[in-house]
């Protein structure tokens, strides 16, 4: 089967800032995609390249096969997106809205079809409200029934918890999650933060000023083993000895006396605790970080996620 | 002596043209008469109005007139235009009233009539007309044509013709002769739809230079002497409202 | 097409604003109307002075087509604006408030989503202009009565009777349903250009006024590129009420508009098709 999207060398620059920087992705039927790099990384630059919004300086866009430009518009049949936030007419009603652009995406929708979405967003009852009296959280719901009510094989969601409390993040965050497993769809979903692309995603593409940082498989790329255990303790002068004597020194980063931070897969934490109580080390807390997501944040400069606490 | 014949030949003609200007004398009485004959008359009527800057169709409509000077033009709902009161458009008031002068200037034809010019001047000092210059047809003892030279209104020439109407001498056609101030409205003001150079008649306007300009009525019906109410001659309403200054 | 037609217009008419226009158009109509019924004998003794000093002119001047024909005149530098409202919208306001990003992920082209606006806004231009002949020329005819027309040019003075006044009314608004739509798609190639709603609006009405301007001033270096400014032409209607109709102008009028429409329209998809949506 060919793969649902394939994006091939594309590069975009405005003016003399390139935005986009030979980037290349393959994304496969039934995946969720998650599409990470800090805001201004290029991550809307390139959807918007997806959806026919901007136009490529060069490489190519393959809609299940199909080379995608801008004289092969019907392609994007297949797509349903929302693009930064789920702007709509405010003066009409959701219901309104709903009809208008899904029936842009196929004239023959029903309404049996508009209130199935409507359900499946959970915004059946609100529909007849006007747009612009909507809480952000049910223009995102209605967006996304937007997005999804022509039945397109792939969605494309930019940043679809943006803007939204922390009930509505976790309720969009199931409804993706939801749509991929229940529905069978494909989505590529944008997001500035790795631990929400994540707990969706089944690959991954990391993006920086344009370029690709990395991709794969989200279950390569989180590698349990790779995981940076920080442990702080009270002050001890005796570490570096004790440490270089056991099989954890060899696991070790980095220590100073009040911190350790090793390598090592979460699993053996308990064992690492009982060495360092056995060796009268103090222990004040011990948290773990990917290293991915250390070197993700490197990058982002991200400092607002705290490292989880275990 | 060759003096004296001299002066007996001026003296015959001097005498000549005193006879002959008691025959005009007598010929414009006959025609006043004659014209004054009309006490009032209603009559349908063609008017087209041939002044350059002037863009009128053809008008139809009734025309009243009661002796002296009333006169009015019904055109059943639609605008009546005549020239200014004064120069108003009968024979009557191109003759002057009251003890004239009366100078006979001979013969002449028009077309391929015998008339006769009079020239009439009033006595009353505060007569409207300073002198009229009248072509009259003495067989059928009507003006075919007039020329009035007015205080305040210029000079203005009728030409007449006449067919059914001899004996009351009301024509059946007549052509006024005007001269006209120019006309010239800023283009700013109206905004006019014309991509097309200054035209004559505003780069006439512009220089002070008169018009010339035609009214021509053409007489279909008359009814004449029958009484017509003042009624008929005063304003409507919505005149008064629009006729207020 | 039409599906994308049937939203466009949908769109304009569940819009609250597109109905201020026509209030506007209904208010400057009942204004021009009262001011006349209270004060237009002054008004047409003003402009009658130089005839009126020569000719008596008597019976209803002041009727319900010279009415109208005053409130056209009046309306000329306020229609475009009630027009721009709506076509200068089109695209930037739907750039302003981000819809245009959805409308453009869907399959349809660009092509057919400028047209789908340049007729919507053909359609609500029509109306308007039909909104207009309505509320002015049937109330001012119930107002003000009927009458033969007096159309006071810079060089003449036209007097039309009533007769024949109706078809010219028809053949009138024709031509301003036409200059119109070359003004609506001034505005949406200039609506194609920004990306908020108010700059479109106002660029149109300073370009109008700009060249209405330039249409108007009596100088010999405008005179040369008069005939081909639209300003010039976009009151061509006026040429219905001359006598004889000047036919060739408003021919060679209507071919200047229809270029220019057709010129602002081609520009429009020319540069939409390749615009890089960044709102």
């Amino acid at each position: 089967m060919k793969p649902i999207l394939e994006v091939n060398a594309l590069t975009k620059s405005f003016k003399t800032f390139k935005a986009v920087d030979n980037l290349s992705f393959t994304i496969q039927h039934g995946e969720v995609y998650g599409f990470l790099g800090q805001n201004g990384a290029g991550k809307s630059t390139t959807m918007r390249m997806l959806l026919g919004l901007i136009f490529p300086d060069s490489g190519t866009i393959s809609i299940n096969g199909y080379e995608f430009n801008n004289g092969r518009r019907h392609l994007l049949k297949s797509i349903g997106a929302i693009i930064e936030r789920p702007d709509m007419y405010g003066y009409l009603s959701g219901w309104d809205n709903l009809k208008i652009f899904a029936t842009l995406s196929d004239s023959k929708i029903t309404k049996d079809r508009l209130y199935e979405v409507l359900e499946i967003v959970g915004l059946k009852g609100r529909e007849k409200d006007k747009f612009k009296a909507y809480s952000q959280g049910m223009k995102q719901r209605l967006g996304i029934a937007i997005a999804m009510a022509h039945n397109p094989d792939l969605l494309i969601l930019d940043e679809p918890t943006n803007g939204l409390d922390p009930q509505g993040i976790a309720e969009i965050r199931a409804l993706i999650v939801s749509l991929s497993r229940d529905h069978g769809k494909t989505i590529l979903v944008s997001s500035h933060l790795l631990h929400e692309v994540e707990q969706m995603a089944t690959s991954m593409l990391i993006i920086h000023k344009g370029k690709k940082v990395s991709d794969g498989r989200l279950s390569d790329l989180m590698n349990p083993d790779e995981t940076l255990i920080e442990v702080n303790i009270r002050p001890n002068n005796d570490l570096a000895q004790l440490l270089s004597g056991s099989v954890w020194g060899q696991l070790t980063v980095s220590q100073t006396e009040e911190q350790i931070v090793l390598k090592m897969n979460p699993k053996i934490v308990p064992e690492l605790n009982r060495w360092l109580v056995d060796n009268r080390i103090d222990v004040l807390s011990i948290s773990s970080r990917h290293s991915f997501e250390a070197y993700f944040l490197n990058i982002t400069n991200d400092t607002t996620t705290a490292n989880r606490a275990i | 002596m060759r003096k004296g014949i001299v002066i007996i030949v001026l003296l015959l003609q001097q005498l000549a043209v005193t006879a002959r200007d008691i025959d005009g004398t007598k010929l414009f009485e006959t025609l006043r008469t004659k014209v004054l004959s009309v006490r009032d008359y209603t009559a349908e009527v063609k008017m087209k109005i041939n002044v350059n800057y002037m863009k009128i169709p053809p008008l139809a409509g009734t025309l009243y007139y009661k002796s002296p000077d009333k006169m009015r033009l019904e055109r059943h709902g639609g605008l009546s235009i005549l020239p200014k009161k004064n120069i108003n458009l009968t024979l009557r008031n191109l003759i002057p009233n009251g003890n004239v002068m009366v100078i006979d200037v001979g013969n002449t034809t028009i077309g391929n009539r015998q008339v006769r010019i009079l020239k009439v001047v009033p006595e009353d000092d505060n007569s409207g007309i300073v002198l009229t210059k009248i072509w009259i047809d003495e067989a059928d003892m009507v003006a075919v044509r007039t020329e009035t030279t007015t205080r305040n209104d210029g000079t203005i020439i009728m030409d007449l013709e006449y067919a059914k109407y001899i004996p009351y001498s009301l024509p059946d056609k007549m052509t006024i002769h005007l001269d006209l101030k120019g006309y010239k409205l800023p283009k700013g003001v109206t905004m006019d739809y014309d991509d097309l150079p200054e035209t004559k008649v505003a780069k006439d306007a512009k220089e002070g230079k008169n018009q010339k300009g035609t009214i021509q009525i053409n007489y279909l019906k008359y009814e004449i002497n029958k009484g017509i109410s003042d009624k008929v001659f005063e304003v409507d309403d919505r005149e008064k409202r629009q006729t207020k200054q | 097409m039409i599906q994308l037609l049937r939203i466009e217009l949908y769109k304009i008419f569940k819009r609250p604003r597109t109905y201020i226009s026509f209030g506007i158009v209904t208010a400057i109509t009942f204004v021009i109307q009262l001011a006349m019924l209270s004060d237009g004998n002054s008004f047409v003794n003003f402009a009658l002075q130089g005839v009126n000093e020569q000719f008596d002119i008597r019976g209803n001047i002041l009727n319900g087509y010279l009415i109208t024909y005053i409130i056209l005149q009046s309306l000329l530098i306020h229609i475009p604006l009630l027009v721009a409202l709506v076509a200068g919208d089109s695209l930037a306001g739907e750039a302003n408030s981000g819809t245009l990003r959805l409308l453009l992920t869907k399959p349809i082209s660009r092509l057919k989503l400028v047209m789908a606006k340049f007729i919507s806004s053909f359609i609500y231009t029509v109306l308007l202009i039909m909104w207009l002949a309505g509320v002015a020329l049937v109330l001012s005819l119930v107002l003000f009565g009927k009458g033969d027309m007096i159309n006071l040019k810079s060089d003449a003075f036209v007097m039309i009777l009533q007769d024949d006044i109706m078809w010219r009314y028809g053949a009138a608004f024709l031509f301003a349903v036409l200059a119109m739509t070359t003004i609506a798609a001034l505005s949406i190639l200039l609506s194609a250009f920004a990306d908020n709603a108010i700059g479109p609006v106002i660029s149109t009405m300073g370009v109008v006024v700009v060249l209405t301007i330039m249409s108007n001033l009596e100088l010999p270096i405008f005179n040369v590129i008069k005939p081909y400014l639209f300003t010039t032409h976009i009151i061509g209607w006026k040429g219905f009420f001359d006598d004889p109709v000047p036919y060739a102008a408003i021919t060679r009028s209507v071919v200047v508009l229809v270029l220019y429409t057709v010129g602002f329209l081609g520009t429009t998809v020319l540069y939409f098709n390749k615009k890089d949506i960044k709102s």
